[in-house]
């Protein structure tokens, strides 16, 4: 294809601004990728001749492009994602068949086990739909929230209350050990149904915010615990904090930094199981060391002879 | 990924926030609804970007727009199936595709 955007939209180099939009226009209208979703060869087209008129359609650089201060390539509009490479997939069932005025009786509105018109004479359905064909009963339609709960709602679970555009409240009942991206399903709380048929559902799609000590791993919790060195060396009892409250725990005796202890139960507790929560030692100093600290340290590396680091010399 | 209303007004330089709610109203893209107004997710945004194409750039007058909609929606509701049932068709055993195929040609042959 031409690299020339005035032939590329088909104008002379003495066309006016009006011209070109026209030009434009009329070759958008044939080409757009949305329009000819399994056609590759319009889409490359519809490329080009959108870069052509991102120049042209610009007086300035347009202005730019005659001067030869700028070129035809490196205008061209970057790898962007077309409407019908969504819509083609699973996610693009929520805009089937218009849901609200202007788009005709919303039947179906996405739902999984709601077969289109395809399927149903597949499985030969045809037959049944015969007669009272102007008595449309059809599904609501479905409505989707999106909610955000902090990480203890979430693994607690938690009940929230959200408001429509409409001022309408509804009350959801996160449950405990939700997961960030889930999608909830509540039957029944969509928009109401056309004739006899059923209200369409409510799908909350739920985004749990992160917390700054704990962390999620399936149902269990992990957290990293901050020790002093003589809690390490002697042991101690320490309250540690878990997503139902502080617990009492005790760190063994000669404790080192990176060592995991299980509070067995303290995780997630989701229908019959309970998750575990892990915590990681860490043993952290004082950004102080105080002179007795030090003097200490250095009767201790006279006497002793303990070197971490074999294990690592010997494997490198 | 989920954007609020400014958020996408920003990322869709042709987009205006007036134009944005005038059009979730008329149910031509349908955010979900979040705690503090409506959230758009990667097809949303793809879907105001097919409608700015078809309103600002190509012009389409308003009245004309939910029969295009309608088309297009329409259009890809029926990809989705075909792709569904060609994947389906993709698990059968080889005499199976073959005879369905078969039974394809000739009706299109017939001009069914």
């Amino acid at each position: 294809m031409s690299n020339d955007p005035y032939k590329i939209l088909g104008v002379s180099k003495s066309a006016t601004q009006a011209d070109i939009k026209k030009a434009y226009r009329k070759l958008a209208k044939s080409l757009h990728p949305d329009l000819h979703p399994d056609d590759p060869g319009k889409q490359a087209e519809f490329q080009a001749v959108s870069a052509a008129y991102d120049i042209l359609g610009d007086t300035e650089k347009r202005r730019r492009f005659d001067a030869g201060e700028i070129d035809a390539s490196g205008q061209e509009r970057a790898d962007q994602r077309y409407y019908h490479q969504y819509a083609g997939q699973d996610a693009g069932a929520r805009y089937d068949q218009g849901q609200r005025a202007g788009f005709g009786p919303g039947f179906g509105g996405g739902r999984e086990e709601d077969f289109a018109d395809i399927f149903s004479e597949l499985f030969g359905q045809r037959a049944r739909r015969g007669g009272a064909a102007h008595e449309v009963h059809a599904r609501g339609n479905d409505l989707r929230y999106h909610l955000e709960v902090d990480f203890l709602d979430a693994a607690r679970g938690s009940r929230r209350a959200v408001t429509m555009p409409d001022g309408k409240s509804i009350e959801i009942a996160v449950p405990a050990g939700v997961r960030d991206g889930q999608t909830l399903r509540l039957r029944g709380k969509g928009g109401p149904g056309i004739g006899q048929g059923p209200a369409g559902d409510a799908l909350v799609t739920i985004a749990v915010r992160p917390h700054p000590v704990f962390v999620r791993d399936g149902d269990d919790i992990e957290i990293e615990l901050p020790i002093t060195f003589d809690e390490a060396v002697l042991g101690a009892r320490v309250d540690v904090p878990t997503i139902n409250g502080p617990v009492s725990m005790s760190i063994p005796k000669g404790a080192s930094s990176g060592q995991r202890l299980r509070l067995k139960g303290k995780g997630i507790a989701r229908g019959k199981t309970t998750g575990d929560q892990t915590v990681r030692l860490k043993i952290v100093l004082p950004k102080k060391i105080d002179d007795e600290m030090t003097a200490l340290a250095e009767r201790w590396k006279e006497a002793a002879s303990f070197d971490p680091r074999t294990d690592i010399r010997r494997k490198t | 990924m989920t954007l609020d209303e400014r958020t996408v007004v920003t990322r869709i330089e042709r987009l205006t926030l007036r134009d944005l709610r005038l059009w979730v109203r008329e149910g031509w893209v349908r955010p979900a609804q979040g705690q503090h107004g409506p959230v758009f997710d990667d097809i949303d945004v793809a879907r105001l970007r097919l409608l700015c194409d078809l309103k600002k750039d190509m012009a389409l007058p308003t009245d004309v727009m939910p029969i295009v909609l309608g088309l297009i929606d329409h259009l890809n509701r029926t990809r989705r199936d075909l792709r569904r049932v060609t994947e389906a068709l993709d698990q059968q055993p080889l005499e199976v595709r073959r005879a369905v195929i078969a039974a394809v040609r000739h009706r299109a042959e017939a001009g069914d």
